[in-house]
């Protein structure tokens, strides 16, 4: 007796997209309260410089795009699940 | 800086390089029309039968446009660090362009056999509707970024005419200094009149060549013509953008420096948000920059290109390997160009049109370096070849659009394939007229041109797009009333901010203004000048707001509607297991 099942596809496909949504939200988070709070309306003496990037730069954008590239190599390689795709016209 | 002796030499070597360029790009068109011509014609032109690798699906996925090379450092150059924040979610971009719908558009497209993005939605809900409004939607959207373009490439093409850019170089940076030095060689016409017009007969020229390369070779090569040499120019760009970054921050004395010495030259705000500004104008205020994260997150992944490419992509390993190529190749493209326009503040400190930066500092920096003129040439080539590689991206997705989804599905349903080859051709050669008059007067600020289409995309797809994929109970007038909102929302917030725009002007004069001024309230001073500013609802982008309102729609309308037959759902989402 066959059974109804959802795609095996759907479902990986579904979880992926709500981890990278989230990984989105935690990124975005991160940058914009940080370059909110030390990029703005600062008083231009107590800017110092890391590698000479402004500081907030460094930290808040420069920072961050490396881990997020790290992650997103991870979940390439050690997350995404790989799932045939059907023949065209199938 | 610079001395004017060398006037003709280097003009020359950049042409060559543009030339060799072209050459490529065609010889690339005519091996693409070869691997396709066995298959059939329609998915073996527009979809390159659905074979691309990780490479070739990474680095064109996210069409690195005219913008990345023109506009986005004219915006850094005009504003300063601030804009690595404006550009800041590419971080996550190539994350969002796969993870997110890439897997189930994939399985869609081939379930459905569908070649274009409407055609897929319009199997997916059985409604031609669906097929019908996504169809004018992709195709309204597409033509405002590609018009960007070609605006792009033509610019290039004039600075790489002989004795123009560099003429353009010399010392006093008025461009009206090259334009009286035209006018006494007898060579311009038109321009001398009017000073206030900085374009020139050598821009008409430009476009024209550019126009009649990439349409040519798009006609010739179809999808793989345009994919491959996208990847050939991805690949060129990181080296130009390499090798710029690596001799002109050492020359503005480092990166430090480069800051200090911009802040010098204009004010502290160049390190700082909201971003230096010569208009009283705040560049990115922290509304905005929110907005940025959702805007080349949600236009990047449902924008038409995108879907497409992931449509034709060979198998899911293929998604999974471009996540990380992609992610690595951001890293190298977008940092180094804000470092390299920072340090253009130390060297070329007061550029009259922004839009150049890059043409001239590639011309500047490789000067005094052996075999220097035909690195600029190279670096110079490598956005031209950006810009061919989106527009040739463009053109196939909006005449893909004409002729699969409005002549073959509504005018001709019985089209032999000899008609099919002349509606798709027709419609390249149209859409380039059409590109080459609106490029006649092009807009000022190109990005703000291609943020506007991106944007409308996104909110006119994102959620229709997300609900196809994953929501059984999504029906056809759902889809429709998302699709619909989310663009007329949308629009109606930029005609709106065109409308605020036009009344400020005229305020003195018409007592409309006046009220139109009472209504929305005076110009929030935010964002970038120009005709094409939307109108923020508490200085977020309409982006963000059409987001929410075309959720509320599409879910609110879904809802309401009679669900979908269950076997028609079942057949895209359910399989029969054996127990």
């Amino acid at each position: 007796m066959p059974e109804i099942q959802e795609l095996p596809l759907l479902k990986s496909a579904r979880r992926e997209a709500l981890v990278a949504l989230g990984i989105w939200l935690a990124a975005t988070i991160y940058s914009l309260g940080y370059c909110f709070k030390y990029g703005y309306g600062r008083d231009p003496e107590t800017l110092t410089y890391v590698l000479g990037f402004p500081d907030w730069v460094f930290w808040g954008l420069v920072v961050p795009w490396g881990v997020c590239t790290i992650i997103a190599s991870i979940f390439a390689f050690w997350f995404m699940k790989d799932e045939d795709l059907p023949e065209s016209g199938q | 800086m610079l001395a004017a002796t060398d006037i003709t030499n280097p003009g020359y070597s950049v042409l060559f390089a543009l030339l060799l360029f072209i050459a490529a790009s065609v010889w690339l068109g005519t091996l693409a029309q070869k691997a396709m011509e066995k298959k059939e014609f329609l998915k073996g032109f527009f979809l390159g039968n659905r074979g691309l690798g990780a490479w070739a699906l990474a680095l064109t996925a996210t069409v690195q446009s005219g913008g990345t090379f023109m506009g986005f450092p004219a915006l850094v150059y005009s504003h300063g660090w601030i804009v690595l924040l404006w550009i800041g979610s590419y971080m996550v971009v190539p994350l969002l362009s796969f993870a997110v719908v890439g897997k189930r558009l994939a399985q869609l497209s081939r379930m459905t056999d569908s070649f274009t993005v409407p055609d897929l939605l319009r199997e997916r809900f059985a409604d031609p509707r669906v097929g019908l409004v996504s169809s004018i939607m992709i195709i309204t959207f597409m033509s405002f970024t590609m018009f960007a373009q070609f605006k792009a490439g033509a610019t290039i093409m004039k600075h790489a005419w002989p004795g123009s850019g560099v003429l353009a170089l010399s010392e006093d940076y008025e461009p009206t200094a090259a334009e009286k030095a035209e006018a006494k060689e007898g060579r311009t016409s038109a321009s001398s009149p009017h000073d206030s017009k900085p374009i020139d007969r050598k821009y008409y020229v430009g476009l024209v060549v550019f126009t009649v390369t990439v349409v040519g070779y798009t006609l010739i090569g179809g999808f793989l013509a345009s994919v491959w040499t996208d990847l050939f120019q991805s690949v060129m760009m990181v080296i130009g953008v390499t090798i710029l970054v690596c001799l002109a921050v050492p020359m503005a004395g480092g990166l430090e420096q480069a800051s200090r010495t911009a802040i010098e030259n204009t004010s502290s705000d160049i390190v700082f948000g909201p971003g230096f500004s010569t208009n009283g104008r705040q560049f990115l205020t922290p509304g905005l920059a929110l907005s940025m994260f959702f805007i080349w997150i949600f236009g990047g992944f449902v924008s038409p290109a995108s879907m497409v490419r992931v449509m034709a992509a060979e198998s899911t390993e293929v998604m999974r390997k471009s996540i990380c190529l992609l992610s690595c190749y951001n890293c190298l493209i977008y940092i180094p160009l804000v470092m390299t326009c920072i340090a253009a503040r130390t060297m070329l400190p007061h550029l009259e049109k922004p839009d150049e930066v890059i043409p001239r500092m590639s011309m500047l920096v490789t000067k005094g370096l052996p075999g220097g003129q035909f690195i600029s040439g190279l670096i110079l080539a490598a956005p031209f070849g950006a810009i061919m590689a989106s527009v040739s991206c463009f053109i196939l997705v909006i005449s893909s659009g004409l002729v699969q989804d409005i002549y073959v599905r509504f005018l001709n349903p019985a089209a032999t394939e000899a008609q099919i080859r002349r509606a798709t051709n027709i419609s390249m050669i149209g859409v380039g007229l059409i590109a080459v008059i609106a490029n006649l007067d092009p807009p000022q600020y190109l990005q703000a041109l291609v943020v506007l289409s991106a944007s409308g995309g996104g909110a006119a797809f994102t959620i229709p797009v997300l609900m196809a994929c994953y929501w059984r109970r999504t029906t056809a007038a759902g889809m429709l009333a998302g699709m619909l909102v989310g663009f007329c929302f949308y629009f109606g917030l930029s005609a709106a901010g065109w409308l605020q725009n036009w009344a400020a002007a005229a305020t003195e004069s018409s007592t409309f203004a006046r009220s139109v001024i009472g209504l929305l309230g005076p110009d929030p001073k935010i964002g970038v000048p120009g005709l094409f500013r939307p109108y923020y609802i508490f200085g977020i982008d309409p982006m963000v707001w059409s987001l929410v309102v075309s959720a509320f729609a599409g879910i609110g309308t879904s809802l309401v509607t009679k669900p979908p037959a269950e076997e028609h759902v079942s057949r895209f989402f359910d399989v029969a297991v054996v127990k």
